[in-house]
């Protein structure tokens, strides 16, 4: 059977695609899948050194894609997780040193052997884009509560509809739910209303991400993290197991004994 | 502290101003209509309501409200008078 083939995708740079990737992808090898991590960000490659993978590196997808070398060849093995594999961008060459079409064929073959494909897209809404999504079934796209991060989340699930991409889903990342309860921030509520995409999880702002990325050991591995929770949630809820979803209201002592009266 | 003088100012969080923002503008960026085509729609709804009655032209305001699942074109125009005949058809325009 064949595996699936999600993008993740923003739009607008910087709102945490590659680390949703990285831990996402890692999540879901920890629950036993085999996973395959694709940097489509040609040009800008990044999720090696999230992944902490960086010095192993002999080819990439571009030498894939012009049969400079096997799919396997390209492929690096994570450290932790024998299941896990990446297969790392070029950093020296230009978006269209690879076509839609070649991304097609290459995801078509990478889900044949893995459970799940995840592909990580770059920013912008350009060829790197159209080149990222051409192989995916389906799409998570990544905001956080910033207009501007909504803005330009909007417009890429427009994009995404019009290629026929209609199974997205969104993740609210930098979530600060003490700034949502004063009011100056756009609640989880408000960012899925505007979208009209379903919600698959919120990921709190937390500076262990850059710490995780620092040390390049995706967060899901460290037990206690409350963002690295978020992202094995969204894992579950994408291997469907049904988590609840976050809550932007935390609820009190009070209100917890209140509950628990009640039930 | 602060945001007990704020809201005693009838400031509105900032929170609620972006919400509201954004529903305004996505439904914009949606709709995909640029400012030469409003024009045009308004310069439009002017030439046939003329034609029926004496408009205060000044006055034509068009919004778009964002309903639930719908957005809403929302024109508002002053009307002086609106133009009638005898025999009830449509008056020729005076100007």
């Amino acid at each position: 059977m064949a595996g699936r083939t999600i993008v993740i995708t923003s739009g607008k740079g910087g709102v945490g695609k590659t680390t949703t990737v990285a831990n996402i992808g890692t999540a879901l090898a920890k629950k036993g899948h085999s996973v395959v991590l694709l940097d489509a960000d040609i040009g800008l490659r990044n999720l090696d050194v999230v992944m902490g993978l960086e010095n192993r590196i002999v080819y990439n997808l571009v030498d894939i894609v012009e049969g400079k070398c096997r799919k396997e060849q390209a492929m690096i093995r994570d450290r932790k997780l024998p299941s896990l594999h990446i297969v790392p961008s070029a950093q020296t060459r230009e978006k269209d040193a690879v076509q839609p079409d070649q991304m097609k064929a290459l995801c078509a073959e990478l889900a044949e052997e893995f459970d799940y494909v995840l592909i990580d897209c770059p920013a912008g809404i350009e060829r790197g884009f159209k080149n990222a999504v051409a192989g995916a079934e389906a799409a998570i796209v990544v905001t956080t509560p910033e207009v501007s991060a909504i803005r330009d989340a909007d417009r890429v699930i427009g994009l995404l509809e019009a290629n026929l991409l209609r199974d997205i889903h969104l993740i609210v990342n930098r979530m600060n739910l003490r700034m949502v309860k004063q009011g100056d921030m756009m609640s989880t509520n408000d960012i899925v209303s505007l979208l009209a995409v379903p919600l698959i999880g919120v990921v709190p702002e937390s500076g262990e991400v850059v710490i995780s990325t620092n040390r390049g050991i995706p967060l899901v591995h460290q037990k206690g993290s409350e963002a690295g929770r978020a992202f094995s949630n969204i894992a579950a809820r994408l291997d469907g197991e049904g988590v609840p979803l976050e809550d932007d209201h935390k609820k009190s002592f009070m209100e917890r004994v209140k509950d628990f009266l009640w039930s | 502290m602060f945001g007990v003088f704020r809201r005693l100012w009838g400031e509105k969080k900032s929170g609620d101003v972006a919400r509201e923002r954004m529903r305004f503008v996505l439904m914009h960026d949606r709709l995909d209509l640029t400012p030469e085509v409003l024009e045009k729609i308004k310069n439009d709804i002017l030439a046939v309501l003329s034609r029926y009655m004496d408009i205060d032209q000044n006055t034509l305001q068009v919004d778009f409200k964002q309903g639930k699942d719908y957005a809403a074109l929302m024109s508002n125009v002053h009307v002086k008078r609106v133009y009638r005949k005898e025999d009830g058809t449509e008056a020729s325009e005076e100007a």
